[in-house]
């Protein structure tokens, strides 16, 4: 019965975005038959006739529903039909982007799942089995590092400098080391911090007491305590299995590897709907396959537990020691110096003359191509990038919490996690028209996902636990349950999880106001600044360390500042807000 | 389990770094080689896939153009115009790559495909063609009115010849794999990823220096610039300017037809004003423009037409009766351009701010082109930044002219409707030779005393040539890039 549920969610879902996808040119009230055009013969100009042409040719004159119709039939024929702008069939396409993908992704899951090893084995939890909550800005700092940076860093010093790896292609194992290592990182760095936060946790729950006091080996102790942590990090994982194979498409461009990221970006922009459909699919039926192993695969590390009602409760681990609060603090305080340093200069100023020019008293952080001072536009870009994001981030936490409470709910997070952004922007600002309440939207659209996912996974262990039976045989009820049981475990790491995102979320609108699709240039969003002066990474690489440092910085003070404050005390207590010792 | 995954993660990170260093580079007398544009259409020439199979020298026309822009013979070894509208061509002895002979037969098939195309190419969208075997070995063409460019329309890549095997495909498309002319053969096309080409020992002009060429087609500037560098390609197309430092000598510098133009619209909005129109001219500073944004890769704007143009370089005639420049008033402006050239959203923000400082409140749009193009024909925007091309189709100037600045013109971004420039434009159509220069010189000038336009820079491109590589050709016409002599080292 739930599971009937459960796949009716998953059809539905993936059907209404595969209809809406359909649906694009309608919906945005673009003109396919122009878009394919452009993308068939270049920026040449157009007359009407060939315009009529394209649209007796792809059919486009006879409506959405036709086409929708003629693609559902060719699918139940295995037939995915024939790209719009190079008539190739898409079943070929799709398929060889989606192997090289899929590779990719295998690899970068190789990295993440080192970072994360690495995350874990930095945790004095794990080394000295305490509940202390760690304060993650190593995971932070890593998170917040935007991958193409990351990929154009690593391509410039390993493949042209050194030469150790190849620069662009796939031809070789060789050429997966520099992408994988830049998806890899990054992705890691997320599902370590969950880790962190599952592991103390996992650490002050009872039958460690006891099993220490049986004499139990640390690392026997800490092996069960990281399988206990495990679940909640696991749907994840699945998660992120989708996104580095469907959303890689800028670190796939950095190498020019034929990936299904690229390839669903540029059909998306062609508005070439067959090859975005064939993409849509392939990727919608890897985020179920992961969803079925990864469900699978908490069933049986929970099962028993889950279906007895027997797991502990998840517990509330102690707050830090001040040292974490001052640190927050400082950075915080050094942070807004610079903005309010930065907000006192000029940031529209085009000086030709001092183009790309070195730090200097005059430039304290340099110029950019345009001459333009990096200190200012970092300072008048913090306000805009960090509001827009943290409302973003909000949105997302407050949608993702609620969807993810609703169990019906797990196909539309899948379908919304498999969804590229980029597609997402389409749609939005075709609908509402472009500006950043567009772009806003569209990165909301699709990252709730994350948080939906790992809402449902707390909240089904904390359903499962011994305390909220307690409270069902007191005839509490559902909504005291879900306030006083449910809520108070999932809220805490989900909400630092939700800061976590906040760095990707920035770059992610930058990159939807690089199509147009944002706000427009010389606004100075960070992300902005990042991708105007990644060509010039290399000369004046002041210009692009500024905002990549800004960043990261956010992401530690996140990091800091979201790590549970009070005394650090072993026993398991309700957490209690204090601010001073 | 945690510990299994690590070590397993760690076997295949140590597995995949033990492989070590891999390059592409080719070897053995082969070329390795950058494109900047994946084909769109399986390498089918009516698009700008011609552009690609030309510039790999994998298609002959019946004539060619050299890097002056000047038509040479090809596979047809002379040609004669019997009248107005009558030309007889007569062919060279040569083979296509699939081993059969370059009969008129085979040629008139090729042009009768080219003018039933899905989509007329470009090239064939101002002329209609009649095409007769008027022998074994001649070609008789017929045009409906009279052209003095038919020799030079039949070098554009749309007009290549393949051989009878490569039509009757499905959808009208043409494919190339073995079946042109030219001294590499297409053996393989994968996708928009890549292609493999062998010499074609049979070419009529002797065998091509390199023995084969293989190409990856990779959009991303960066990339192939990185590629170039780490020595894993010899030849990368179209590198960007803010590469050209660190290149150094591998990045040569190419003239080109582009001019990079500020559009300005003459029918609606502030820009209307012709006075406006003169005051946005004589505020912007082109030369600051082409030494910083472009490094030096680029020459401030002297007119439409640029040093790609060898005959009009120098020879441009002196705008006459301009309208005086107003004082802007805090008059608000629309500046469109595309990101789809680096460099054109950077030379915007420097507009904006020139034009501030004269008085204008600029109000920038950035967008994807495909975004913009329809708004930018009704004349949404005051002023569109676009970088042009003003002859690629026949190396002549005419139909860009007509088709930018004249009523009727089908990209009149301007919305110029000026009787003096119609007049201009259409007098240049019906000359020949240096008559025709000279008129389009005029009409040029005409289009100028308008200020419909602002050409800010002249462009040049980077192409991007390993160390050692020799015999690549630099084309202001981007048709050519490898060639017969193209060895490396």
């Amino acid at each position: 019965m739930k599971n009937a549920k459960v796949v009716a969610g998953r059809v539905a879902a993936a059907g209404g975005l595969l209809a809406l996808t359909a649906l694009l040119p309608w919906l945005t009230r673009t003109d396919p038959a122009l878009t394919v055009l452009h993308a068939r013969y270049g920026d040449a100009p157009t007359t009407p006739d060939q315009l009529a042409d394209v649209r007796e040719q792809l059919g486009l004159s006879e409506g959405p529903f036709t086409f929708v119709g003629q693609w559902v039939r060719g699918l139940f024929h295995g037939d995915l039909g024939a790209s719009w702008v190079t008539g190739a069939d898409v079943g070929a396409d799709v398929s060889a982007a989606f192997g090289v993908s899929l590779s990719l992704m295998a690899y970068a899951m190789a990295v993440a799942v080192a970072v994360v090893v690495a995350v874990a084995l930095c945790l004095p939890a794990l080394r000295r089995g305490t509940t202390r909550p760690p304060g993650g800005v190593g995971a932070g700092t890593l998170a917040a590092l935007p991958e193409f940076l990351l990929a154009s860093v690593l391509a410039t010093l390993f493949a042209v400098r050194l030469g150790w790896f190849p620069a662009q292609g796939w031809q070789s194992p060789a050429s997966a080391v520099l992408p994988a290592l830049a998806l890899g990182i990054p992705a890691g760095a997320v599902l370590g911090r969950l880790g962190q936060d599952a592991l103390p946790a996992a650490f002050a729950e009872p039958w460690v007491r006891t099993w220490r006091a049986s004499g139990l080996t640390r690392a026997r102790i800490a092996r069960h305590a990281a399988r206990r942590a495990l679940p909640a990090v696991l749907p994840q994982a699945g998660l992120t299995v989708v996104g580095l194979t469907g959303a890689a498409a800028a670190v796939e461009a950095v190498f020019a590897i034929p990936g299904l990221g690229g390839t669903a970006v540029a059909a998306a922009l062609d508005l070439d709907l067959p090859l975005l459909q064939g993409c849509l699919l392939v990727l919608l039926a890897l985020g179920v396959a992961a969803a079925v192993s990864v469900g699978l695969l908490r069933r049986r590390l929970l099962g028993p537990a889950l279906e007895a009602g027997a797991l502990p409760g998840l517990a509330r681990t102690p707050g830090a020691g001040p040292a974490r609060f001052y640190a927050a603090g400082a950075l915080a305080a050094a942070l807004l110096a610079v903005i309010i340093w930065g907000l006192t200069r000029d940031a529209l100023h085009v000086d030709l003359a001092a183009r790309l020019a070195p730090p200097s008293a005059a430039h304290p952080f340099g110029t950019d191509a345009l001459g333009r001072d990096v200190l200012a536009r970092l300072g008048h870009g913090a306000l805009r990038t960090l509001a827009v994001a943290a409302a973003v981030c909000a949105a997302c936490f407050v949608v993702g919490v609620a969807l993810g409470l609703a169990r019906w709910t797990t196909g539309l997070t899948e379908v919304a996690n498999a969804l590229p952004a980029i597609l997402a922007g389409l749609l939005v600002t075709g609908l509402f028209g472009a500006g950043l309440a567009g772009a806003a939207v569209a990165v909301a659209a699709v990252g709730w996902a994350p948080l939906a996912a790992h809402t449902a996974a707390l909240a089904e262990a904390e359903r499962a636990s011994g305390h909220v039976e307690a409270a069902v045989v007191h005839g509490a009820g559902r909504w005291h349950i879900l306030r006083r049981h449910v809520l108070g475990g999932v809220l805490p790491s989900v909400g630092r999880h939700a800061l976590l995102r906040l760095a990707p979320t920035t770059l992610a609108l930058a990159s939807l106001s690089f199509l147009g699709l944002g706000t427009q240039p010389p606004s100075p969003e960070w992300g902005r600044l990042l991708m105007e002066n990644l060509p010039y990474a290399e000369r004046a690489p002041w210009s692009v360390l500024a905002p990549a440092a800004a960043l990261a910085c956010v992401g530690a003070f996140l990091a800091l500042a979201s790590t549970p404050q009070g005394r650090g005390e072993l026993r398991a207590r309700p957490r209690r807000r204090r601010t001073r010792e | 389990m945690r510990r299994r995954g690590f070590l397993l993660a760690a076997a295949g990170i140590g597995l995949t770094s033990a492989c070590g260093s891999f390059t592409g580079t080719a070897g053995g007398g082969r070329i390795a080689v950058d494109l900047a544009f994946a084909p769109t259409q399986g390498l089918s020439p009516y698009g700008d896939d011609g552009l690609l199979l030309s510039r790999l020298a994998v298609v002959d026309g019946l004539t060619r153009m050299d890097t002056d822009g000047v038509v040479h013979p090809a596979l047809a070894a002379e040609w004669t115009r019997t009248n107005d509208t009558t030309w007889e061509f007569t062919l060279r002895d040569a083979r296509f790559q699939d081993g059969g002979a370059v009969t008129a037969d085979a040629v008139v098939g090729a042009l009768r495909a080219a003018g039933r195309a899905e989509v007329t190419p470009r090239v064939l969208s101002d002329v209609r063609l009649t095409v007769r075997a008027a022998g074994e070995r001649t070609v008789r063409i017929t045009t409906g009115t009279a052209d003095p460019l038919l020799p030079a329309r039949l070098a554009n890549p749309s007009l290549a010849i393949f051989s009878p095997a490569a039509y009757g495909k499905k959808g009208g498309a043409v494919d190339p794999v073995g079946t042109a002319t030219g001294p590499f053969a297409l053996t393989k096309l994968n996708g928009a990823v890549s292609a493999t080409l062998d010499r074609f020992d049979g070419h009529w002009a002797g065998k091509a220096a390199a023995r084969g060429v293989d190409v990856t087609f990779v959009a991303d500037n960066n990339a192939r610039a990185n590629a170039l560098r780490s020595g894993q390609i010899e030849l990368a197309e179209f590198v960007p300017a803010a590469q050209a430092l660190v290149l150094g000598d591998r990045a040569r510098k190419v003239a080109t037809v582009r001019t990079t133009t500020l559009y300005l619209n003459t029918r609606t909005g502030p820009l209307a004003d012709p006075a406006l129109r003169a005051a946005v001219r004589e505020n912007t500073d082109t030369s600051a423009l082409a030494k910083s944004v472009y490094e030096g890769y680029a020459e401030h704007a002297t007119g439409l037409l640029g040093p790609g143009f060898a005959w009009a370089d120098g020879q441009q005639l002196p705008v006459t009766g301009r309208t005086k420049a107003a004082t802007p008033h805090g008059q608000r402006l629309t500046l469109a351009t595309y990101t789809n050239r680096a460099e054109l959203p950077e030379v915007a923000a420097a507009l904006q701010q020139q034009l501030e400082r004269a008085g204008f409140k600029v109000k920038l749009v950035v967008k994807d082109y495909a975004r913009l193009e329809t708004g930018a024909l009704d004349g949404e925007y005051d002023a569109f930044l676009m970088s042009r091309s003003t002859a690629l189709d026949t190396g002549d100037p005419v139909s860009y002219l007509a088709s930018d600045f004249t009523s009727g013109g089908s990209f009149n971004i301007s919305q110029l409707r000026d009787k003096t420039v119609d007049a201009a434009v259409r007098k240049a159509a019906g000359l020949d030779h240096t008559e025709r220069q000279h008129a389009v010189l005029a009409a040029e000038a005409a289009i100028l005393r308008t200020d419909a336009a602002v050409p800010i820079v002249h462009e040049e491109h980077l192409q991007g040539v390993g160390a050692g590589v020799r015999g690549v050709v630099l084309d202001p016409y981007e048709r050519q890039f490898v060639g017969l002599e193209t060895r490396a080292r």
